[in-house]
């Protein structure tokens, strides 16, 4: 008998409200040290970040969580769904995150989201800035212009799984191997109907902060916007426009990465996130 | 639309297209992972390289070029695009934002147009289907 090869992974169901809604959200989590919370992109799950919650220069000093938002990955809808359309709003979004931190007793965390993530992470320097260590923005702006019709994600006629993956594969950098460009796609591919397009609702239609992220304090709770080249969705120049509204904002542009740089490229992304990691550590641990 | 372009740009494109019907015979002779990803696929398009246009009539995933397009011949869809768009994507490492047919559509390089439904609902093949001539094939 071989001794059972398991990573540093650990999965659990974390029962909490939000909005109202009892919901049972799935966690993972490895590491100690400083709380780093991390949100997948639409239409996908927190797989994404399963090779930062395996990577130990950064869970030697962070306790790294990712969690499934409810209608994603293994947490279901909440009870009754089947009466509703999924649309996620700016609101529901960022109580979401605030309920999670409050119901895992998360000291001033640090947040970490990619694309719709690194929307609300903006959100989150705007509105709740005390309550976080520092935010760091994947794949962040405060607007993009939508580029196609939602409406394929989710018909009768074309299989919703199959045309997600379709639509996001471009958006992952030609040098990313494929063996993680492939596991990416098989996340959108297993997403449930109407999600990612219900999370584009947010994306599109309800989070257009252009004009609006005032009073963000820099200095009180860091702000890091990192971008891949190959992102035609969240392009770097929608990011420099965004932070250039943001005194103090930090901005570096990954080469050679696309729109899913923890889960498409992960040793060329850790180049560009431990320097962050590392400097947030520094200066507020 | 043929008889738009100079000289040049004609020719360039003549050799455009033909490095994209010999890629797509040469795929389609050894290569079985698109006919398996494609065998509901039966549908017909227009791919426009510059001056040049081909027909491409699809049946349970195989597509074959028509030699010359008929008088009053049709097709559910077309994607059209300038030779610069097509050398682009077609590169070994295509250049940030122009390696993807979105990216292109995105930046005005490429038109996606007619009954989207057959390309949409075989959406990766069909962007695999026009990455053919890439060196090292699509990603």
């Amino acid at each position: 008998m071989s001794t059972p090869v398991f990573e540093p992974i650990v999965g659990r169901y974390l029962m909490l409200p939000i909005l109202g809604d009892q919901c049972r959200i799935y966690v993972e989590e490895a590491g100690s040290g400083i709380p780093l919370v991390c949100l997948h992109t639409a239409g996908a799950d927190s797989r994404q970040f399963r090779h930062l919650l395996c990577d130990h220069a950064v869970t030697s000093r962070y306790r790294v969580i990712a969690f499934d938002m409810p209608w994603h990955g293994k947490s279901y809808p909440p009870a009754g769904w089947q009466k509703s359309e999924y649309k996620l709003t700016t609101e529901l979004y960022v109580e979401t995150i605030r309920a999670f931190c409050s119901a895992m007793e998360l000291e001033r965390p640090v947040v970490m989201g990619c694309s719709i993530g690194g929307r609300i992470v903006l959100q989150l320097a705007h509105a709740h800035g005390g309550e976080f260590r520092a935010l760091i923005g994947l794949e962040s702006a405060d607007y993009q212009q939508p580029w196609y019709d939602t409406s394929w994600l989710h018909r009768s006629d074309v299989h919703g799984g199959e045309v997600c993956a379709a639509l996001v594969s471009g958006l992952i950098a030609p040098q990313s191997p494929m063996e993680y460009r492939h596991e990416t796609l098989w996340q959108y591919m297993q997403g449930g109907p109407g999600i990612f397009k219900g999370d584009l609702y947010f994306y599109r239609v309800d989070s257009d902060l252009r004009g609006k992220l005032t009073g963000i304090d820099t200095r009180r709770c860091p702000l890091y916007l990192l971008t891949g080249e190959y992102d035609f969705s969240c392009m770097p120049e929608d990011t420099l426009r965004t932070a250039e509204a943001i005194a103090g904002a930090k901005v570096t542009v990954m080469e050679e990465v696309g729109h899913f740089p923890m889960s498409e490229n992960p040793a060329q992304f850790r180049r560009y996130l431990l320097p962050v990691l590392e400097e947030i550590f520094k200066v507020t641990a | 639309m043929s008889d738009s372009g100079t000289g040049g740009q004609v020719m360039q494109a003549r050799i455009l297209a033909d490095r994209y019907r010999q890629a797509i015979q040469s795929t389609f002779a050894t290569d079985t992972d698109l006919l398996r990803r494609g065998s509901l696929v039966d549908t017909c398009c227009l791919i426009e390289i510059g001056t040049e246009q081909l027909v491409l009539t699809i049946r349970n995933g195989r597509p074959t070029v028509a030699e010359r397009i008929p008088l009053l011949g049709s097709w559910e869809f077309a994607i059209r695009a300038g030779a610069e768009a097509w050398i682009a994507l077609w590169q070994p490492v295509p250049k940030a934002g122009w390696h993807d047919l979105f990216a292109l559509c995105k930046r005005g390089a490429m038109r996606i147009e007619g009954s989207l439904q057959p390309f949409m609902a075989n959406l990766q093949y069909f962007k695999d289907l026009v990455t053919l001539p890439r060196e090292g094939g699509p990603r």
